[in-house]
């Protein structure tokens, strides 16, 4: 009798769990696993997660990004269930993504941008989503950020997030093209282009008052501002942008190398021709 | 009092010609020579650039002449310009060079086998989706970070072996070059 019981009440849970998984599944649309392949490609999240120098498998854990803070060990995101987010759903992985915080709730870092991010349609999660769910799951990876005191304390990024932090869908603005839109969704949300280019307070969030107007993403490593003025300065023009974006190479044949020597390898060189070219009308304020 | 002057002049003339003569601000010596050898490959990347973007009317030949310009200019042709020590203004070079010469010199030679294959692949059958989403070349698991399929050489297409050619510049550019404050 008792043992009867027992098992209804586990039945009983698990349904629930089903039940809460199915529901949140349901608040979303059918993801598409190509697109949302070249989503997690335009967004970083193979760059980031994966670490390819090393010879690291899929979105098993990136190599540390250094900066003033400390490091930052981009985590496992493989769908292996204890290392990665396996047990997740769809619901946690669209409030990581767009909320900036764990299943348990705790607020993440901002070198995860979910700042941008946060700036995702649902079939956008969806898409993601479906294409996290085909790479095969992966053991281990980085257990932890490495970061100086203070900022090693977790709970600090309260004030970090009062300040500069507010979710909000991304809206096209209807006074400009649909090109100049596309771009603005790739350079703003998905890109996240000012993670680098926009200048940081000192308490790391982004100076509002100076967009893409470049900054220093660690010591002595200068980024160039991308403000319509400054790249019309350097000489760029739609086209080479576009091109540089897929080859690395400037106008003149020069690869820029730097840090964006990664962004163009595992990032924007995978965009369509529309998309780059998107990206370049918004940059140059066309 | 004619002599002093001539002599000053001369004195001048001479303390001045490798600030006049030299581009790149006043580099001379090895730092000269290796930015004047960049320049060429630069000038070289971009000629091919412009044949496979339709820039300049593609032409085989042409492809395959500045290929090998590059070619002749890495390895130990560009190791040998890079002695310990040198990396004082104007040099963009970093110290972290003398620190990981063995990848340094990997690149550099990298930098002959992509360009040699770029030479090789120059008369092959262009890419179709040459301009389009990479997705199309290399598909879906390539695409969430999976190894992309292996290319033979005899049958790759210009513009993958250009693209190696640049991930091998953009490499090296990345670790072992300082990042102006304009940009490149």
């Amino acid at each position: 009798m008792k043992g009867r019981l027992l098992l209804a009440a586990c039945l009983a849970v698990l349904a629930v769990g089903q039940a809460k998984a199915a529901v949140a599944q349901a608040d979303f649309p059918q993801g598409d696993p190509r697109r949302g392949a070249y989503l997690a490609r335009m967004s970083g999240c193979i760059a980031c997660h994966t670490d390819a120098k090393g010879g690291g498998k899929p979105l098993a854990g990136g190599a540390p990004i250094k900066t003033g803070f400390g490091d930052f060990l981009p985590p496992n995101v493989t769908p292996h269930r204890d290392d990665g987010i396996g047990a997740w759903t769809i619901a946690d992985f669209a409030r990581a993504l767009r909320q900036g915080e764990s299943p348990d709730g705790e607020p993440y870092y901002p070198a995860f941008p979910y700042d941008s991010y946060t700036g995702f349609s649902d079939q956008d999660v969806a898409d993601l989503w479906a294409a996290f769910r085909t790479v095969p799951p992966v053991a281990g990876g980085p257990a932890g950020h490495d970061l100086d005191f203070p900022w090693s304390i977790r709970a600090g990024l309260s004030v970090w997030r009062a300040l500069y932090f507010e979710p909000k869908r991304f809206a096209a603005d209807p006074a400009k093209s649909p090109q100049w839109n596309r771009g603005a969704f790739i350079v703003e949300v998905a890109a996240h282009c000012g993670a680098c280019h926009t200048p940081r307070t000192m308490l790391g969030g982004p100076d509002e008052d100076a967009p893409l107007a470049g900054g220093l993403i660690d010591v002595g490593k200068r980024v160039p501002a991308i403000t319509p003025a400054s790249l019309r300065a350097e000489g760029w023009d739609k086209g080479s942008l576009a091109l540089a974006l897929k080859t690395g190479l400037t106008p003149s044949g020069d690869a820029f190398g730097g840090a964006m020597a990664e962004v163009v390898r595992e990032g924007t060189r995978w965009l369509s021709e529309d998309d780059r070219r998107a990206v370049a009308t918004h940059l140059l304020g066309e | 009092m004619k002599k002093l002057v001539f002599g000053l002049a001369a004195i001048a003339a001479v303390a001045l010609t490798p600030i006049l003569a030299g581009a790149h601000g006043g580099a001379s010596g090895v730092v000269k020579e290796r930015m004047d050898l960049m320049k060429v490959m630069g000038d070289d990347m971009k000629r091919i650039s412009d044949m496979l973007h339709g820039k300049a009317a593609y032409d085989v030949a042409e492809v395959r002449k500045a290929a090998l310009s590059i070619a002749a200019r890495g390895g130990e042709d560009i190791t040998r310009l890079f002695p310990q020590g040198t990396d004082h203004p104007p040099s963009e070079a970093l110290p972290t060079i003398w620190r990981q010469p063995d990848r340094f010199a990997a690149l550099a030679g990298d930098l002959v086998t992509h360009a040699k294959a770029l030479a090789e692949a120059a008369g092959n059958e262009r890419a179709v989706a040459a301009m389009g989403s990479a997705e199309a070349m290399m598909g879906m698991g390539a695409m969430m970070g999976g190894a992309a399929p292996a290319e033979e050489p005899a049958t790759m297409a210009p513009e993958t072996a250009f693209m190696r050619l640049t991930d091998t510049c953009a490499a090296c550019h990345e670790t072992f070059r300082a990042e102006k404050k304009s940009g490149h």
